[in-house]
């Protein structure tokens, strides 16, 4: 089957005021097909939001992308003129950001902004758009949906304005769901429901996801796929359980390492496991080498990784990728 | 059942339906009705305009006749007394109420609609377009804007329809910058991301997304500019260059500008006019903000 996204080699770059082209995203290629979830990890800096916002067409000014190609369902996104590209945004590939706080407009309630996508998109009239929200609203699980159909957003908490948001992004079906750390701002309990929340609509809608997010915890639950980003490089890429269980490239290991793992019972009695950290910080844009981006941080770094460029990545037989020169050696 | 197993959308109708909201515009009303001072505004400004409207029918008294001795002081003669040419100061302020906030209104109208245009497009738009009508914004900015009014209603004549569009095009420059800078603020959150990522028209997320968010600002900046407008038309007036074929409020204070020791009715009575305006008009301001506001709207 034809993945529903696939990205192919694609490059983004900040334009610098001297002329300069600041490489941000460099040679990321990953595909999704119809129901399925990829996640994109990696530290804060990595580039995995530009990636998102790189699909939907968003990229802030000055961002631009310079080689690639995004394909939504067979349609190019990025040679799509303007009025194709906006039928297709809210349509057939929708985002889901990570402040519920700030994502819904506080001057309209959230039915109102429910409503708006139904009738841009769908050309509903004010009656027949109503009612699909209130069935939406009532879809994401939101308790008395009838009234908080009516609600302001500030009159919500924010795991219900997610699940607003969630209503809204799903609100026509989209083909794609971007989801750019959809729990980060919420607190434990609520993300577990709301990744619930999105498994089990995306089996009822069938809605490829690109989930964005550093919770591992996340990944293993709901996605299939994963690509680990550093640098705005892809440095590993495959099944999402294959890469939890057998990490091979330094940086996924020490990622792993960072997670916390709660101990009950006999195992809590002995002295407690140091919690790993990878040392010093993602190279800041424009000061990323051509050799191997993690290099400075990896304690298995050798002649061979300081002598070659980034490596490519390389496929073993189950798909499984890494861009590591000594991943044999290390794994 | 759930809503995505239906392909073609809604297969049956869901009951009960959603109950219809309060509408928005009449839980404003109420959130305003909490405000005193916004309904002493509210008083006062149409107590002014009723007097305005309504009191040339009830009061024939022409503002440009003379009807007593000069400087005859508040009494039987004259309610409010007469200026130094005898003229009744009563019938001015009845009269003059009219030209004095029409001229308000109207400035202020001309100062808000172009300001926010050009301060749409400059905050939406950014780059070039921004640079070109920052510059033309900081050309009027850097006019005195009194003496360019002046050298307009000079140039054009002394009408009240010179001096309103001298007013507007003095004024508008603040204006533009404010929206401006509120376009920028709000441009980069994530609200109007998201409603770009949902498919939103430029044009849609400029005046259905932005432009009320961008509204608190505005509106006070909207009174304050009928107040101003008022201010600038008297002190137009009295510098000399309001039009003499016109009672207001502002060429009462500047004809009689120099009589101020000899009576001070002459002066008094009219300045006070202006003071209740812009004063009125600046309380409305106020409450009205508050009132589209829905994070202060009370659930009732």
């Amino acid at each position: 089957m034809a993945p529903v996204l696939s990205v192919e080699s694609l490059n983004v770059g900040l334009r610098a005021t001297n002329g300069v082209t600041i490489p941000v995203l460099e040679n990321l290629s990953f595909s999704v097909e119809q129901g399925k979830t990829i996640a994109l990890v990696g530290e804060s800096g990595c580039g995995k939001s530009m990636t998102a916002l790189a699909i939907m067409r968003l990229l802030p000014e000055a961002f631009v992308v310079s080689s690639g190609q995004i394909m939504l369902d067979g349609e190019d996104v990025l040679a799509a003129p303007m009025p194709r590209l906006r039928s297709l945004r809210g349509n057939r590939m929708s985002m889901i950001f990570q402040e519920p706080m700030t994502a819904l407009n506080p001057l309209y309630t959230v039915g109102d902004q429910i409503a708006e996508v139904l009738r841009l998109h769908r050309g509903l009239g004010r009656k027949d758009a109503a009612e699909q929200t209130l069935a939406l609203l009532k879809a994401v699980q939101i308790p008395a949906a009838a009234e908080r159909i009516n609600a302001y957003p500030h009159q919500m908490s924010g795991g219900m304005r997610q699940r607003v948001m969630i209503a809204m992004a799903l609100a026509c079906k989209p083909k794609l769901l971007i989801a750019d750390e959809p729990t980060t701002a919420l607190d434990v309990t609520v993300q577990a429901q709301i990744f619930d929340l999105l498994s089990r609509l995306q089996d009822q809608t069938e809605t490829a996801i690109v989930l964005i997010t550093h919770d591992l915890g996340a990944v293993s639950e709901l996605a299939d796929d994963v690509a680990v980003l550093y640098a705005g490089r892809c440095i590993e890429r495959g099944r999402a359980h294959e890469v939890i269980e057998r990490p091979r490239h330094p940086y996924t290991r020490g990622l792993m390492a960072c997670v916390p793992h709660l101990r009950l019972g006999g195992e809590a009695s002995g002295a407690p496991a140091d919690l790993d950290e990878i040392p010093r910080m993602v190279p800041p844009l424009g000061e990323r080498d051509a050799a191997c981006a993690f290099l400075p941080r990896c304690v298995f770094a050798d002649e061979i990784c300081r002598s070659q460029l980034q490596p490519p990545l390389q496929a073993d037989d189950g798909g499984h990728c890494v861009s590591c020169w000594r991943w044999k050696e290390v794994a | 059942m759930s809503v995505f197993e239906a392909s073609g959308g809604i297969s049956k109708p869901i009951a009960p339906g959603p109950k219809p909201a309060a509408s928005p515009g009449r839980a404003a009303l109420r959130q305003y009705l909490y405000s005193l001072s916004g309904i002493a505004g509210a008083v006062i400004l149409l107590l002014l305009v009723a007097m305005t409207l309504f009191g040339p029918l009830i009061y024939h008294v022409d503002p440009l006749d003379i009807v007593a001795a000069p400087f005859t002081p508040p009494g039987s003669d004259a309610l409010l007394g007469t200026d130094y040419l005898g003229r009744d100061v009563l019938a001015g302020i009845v009269y003059g109420g009219k030209a004095t906030l029409t001229v308000g209104a109207i400035a202020a109208l001309i100062t808000i609609v172009i300001g926010v245009t050009v301060g749409t497009i400059s905050g939406y738009f950014g780059g070039a377009a921004d640079t070109a009508l920052v510059k033309v914004i900081e050309f009027f900015q850097i006019l005195p804007p009194l003496l360019f009014a002046m050298v307009l209603v000079t140039l054009f004549g002394q009408t009240l329809t010179t001096i309103t569009i001298a007013i507007g095009a003095v004024s508008w420059p603040s204006a533009a910058r404010l929206t401006r800078a509120e376009f920028l603020r709000l441009r980069g959150l994530d609200y109007v991301k998201s409603s770009r990522a949902a498919g939103a028209t430029d044009r849609h997320v400029m005046l259905r997304v932005i432009l009320p968010n961008a509204l608190p600002p505005i509106i006070i900046a909207a009174t304050l500019a009928i107040g101003v407008a008022i201010l600038f038309e008297s002190g137009l007036s009295f510098l000399g260059l309001g039009d003499p074929n016109t009672m207001s409020w502002g060429l009462m204070i500047g004809q009689n500008r120099n009589y101020v020791l000899d009576g001070w009715w002459t002066v008094v009575f009219p300045g006070t006019a202006i003071f209740l305006a812009v004063l009125a008009i600046s309380l409305v301001g106020d409450g009205f903000n508050d009132a589209i506001n829905p994070r202060l709207r009370r659930r009732i």
